[in-house]
């Protein structure tokens, strides 16, 4: 068979061949090259190399402008210093964290009286179902103070307990605590752009 | 150190205290030590975010965030390079960002123009200003189109200046990761530049 193939043949393929990867193994080697990172035997091989190959000093030129170009890249002044600014110790995130959480709670209770409002839960100790208004006519009169407790009782729905009160008392708290969490998330993140300047 | 403070001489000439000093008050929480160090170190860390970020405000941003972390955090610092983690922690920042930037694309007005530095000292013809200006444009564009780590890689080594072992520390990489990164970084950078001037042979 390889009297079909001159001897000369083959061999200028397996050089060919051994060129080549010696071309591949040298082209990741011209950048540590440039920058002194190999070791002399390496340097010796490389510069044996581009000695007997155009490509690859071409290569190696071409590396080297890249190189230069980027040297020229200048250092640029900043426009502005990053000296940080000295700050009392920010507390305000612990109060800030308890207020959000109180806030949530009281929004959790209203929501719940609301509902059971709505819902007529508390109607259980409605006011009419133990004493009706003709009792009232038939054993007092209206000055004793009954009929103050009617009228009272009249606003608070006929509940045994005061909810319209609760309900009033607990969207106080709730705007209360509400506006102090809002201004103080607003303080906070006023002063945090700030230390970052 | 008090009275140097006082006196308001923030720079190392005019208050020579060694680096490992300043670092060890600042972890006692001295905020005017560790401002020197920021004085000494803010040229670098801003130009390798402005160079990572190719715009001004964003570097300005990151760098900004990259003391105050290195501040909070100077407790974890276990000494060693200084300037190397100082960059480790800038270089987390442009990440972070670049990948924000990805989500977000902006076309921001704040690039900054890069005007390459000349050879020679002599004045350039309005021609050579030109075409320093438009290759400063190529670069710049060729260094936005690499790898985020490659562009890191290639920054630190050829703009900044550092040498391999404290760019391994600056990417918490080995040298072997570092050299292949600068070499792959370069060939696209050529090949990048190779379409737009005839520099090369």
């Amino acid at each position: 068979m390889w009297n079909f193939f001159p001897r000369d043949f083959v061999c200028i393929y397996r050089e060919m061949f051994k060129r080549k990867r010696e071309c591949k193994k040298l082209k990741g080697m011209l950048s540590p090259y440039i920058d002194g990172q190999l070791s002399p035997s390496e340097v010796k091989g490389v510069e044996r190399h581009i000695e007997e190959c155009d490509a690859c000093r071409r290569e190696l030129e071409s590396l080297r402008a890249v190189v230069g170009l980027l040297h020229r890249v200048p250092m640029v002044a900043p426009r502005r210093s990053f000296t940080i600014a000295a700050r009392a110790p920010i507390r305000r995130p612990v109060a800030l964290r308890a207020l959000r959480v109180a806030t949530a709670v009281a929004v959790l209770m209203l929501v719940f009286v609301f509902a059971g409002d709505a819902l007529h839960l508390f109607e259980e100790g409605r006011v009419e179902d133990r004493s009706t208004p003709q009792e009232y006519t038939a054993t007092s009169t209206p000055m004793d103070g009954e009929g103050l407790d009617t009228e009272l009782k009249a606003f608070e729905g006929g509940y045994a307990w005061p909810v319209r009160y609760v309900e009033l008392a607990l969207m106080g708290v709730v705007v209360v605590l509400g506006g102090t969490t809002v201004s103080l998330w607003q303080r906070t993140r006023e002063r945090e752009r700030a230390v970052k300047g | 150190m008090r009275v140097c403070l006082d006196e308001g001489a923030m720079s190392d000439r005019m208050c020579p205290m060694e680096e490992e000093e300043l670092i060890e008050r600042s972890k006692q929480g001295d905020l005017d030590c560790f401002n020197l160090l920021v004085e000494r170190y803010q040229r670098q860390v801003y130009n390798l975010c402005l160079r990572m970020l190719d715009n001004t405000h964003d570097a300005e941003d990151v760098t900004q965030c990259a003391f105050i972390s290195a501040f909070k955090g100077i407790g974890r610092f276990k000494g060693g390079n200084f300037r190397a983690w100082l960059f480790r922690i800038a270089a987390n920042g442009c990440r972070d960002q670049l990948r924000l930037l990805r989500r977000r694309p902006t076309s921001s007005l704040d690039a900054l123009p890069l005007d390459l530095e000349l050879e020679d000292r002599r004045a350039p013809s309005p021609e050579e200003y030109a075409i320093n200006q438009e290759l400063g444009e190529h670069i710049r564009h060729a260094l936005a189109g690499l790898p985020a780590d490659q562009r890191l890689a290639v920054i630190l080594r050829d703009i900044m200046g550092l040498d391999y072992e404290e760019i391994a520390q600056s990417t918490a990489s080995s040298l072997g990761t570092v050299k292949s990164r600068i070499s792959r970084g370069r060939a696209r950078l050529r090949e990048h530049l190779r379409q737009y001037v005839e520099l090369f042979p």
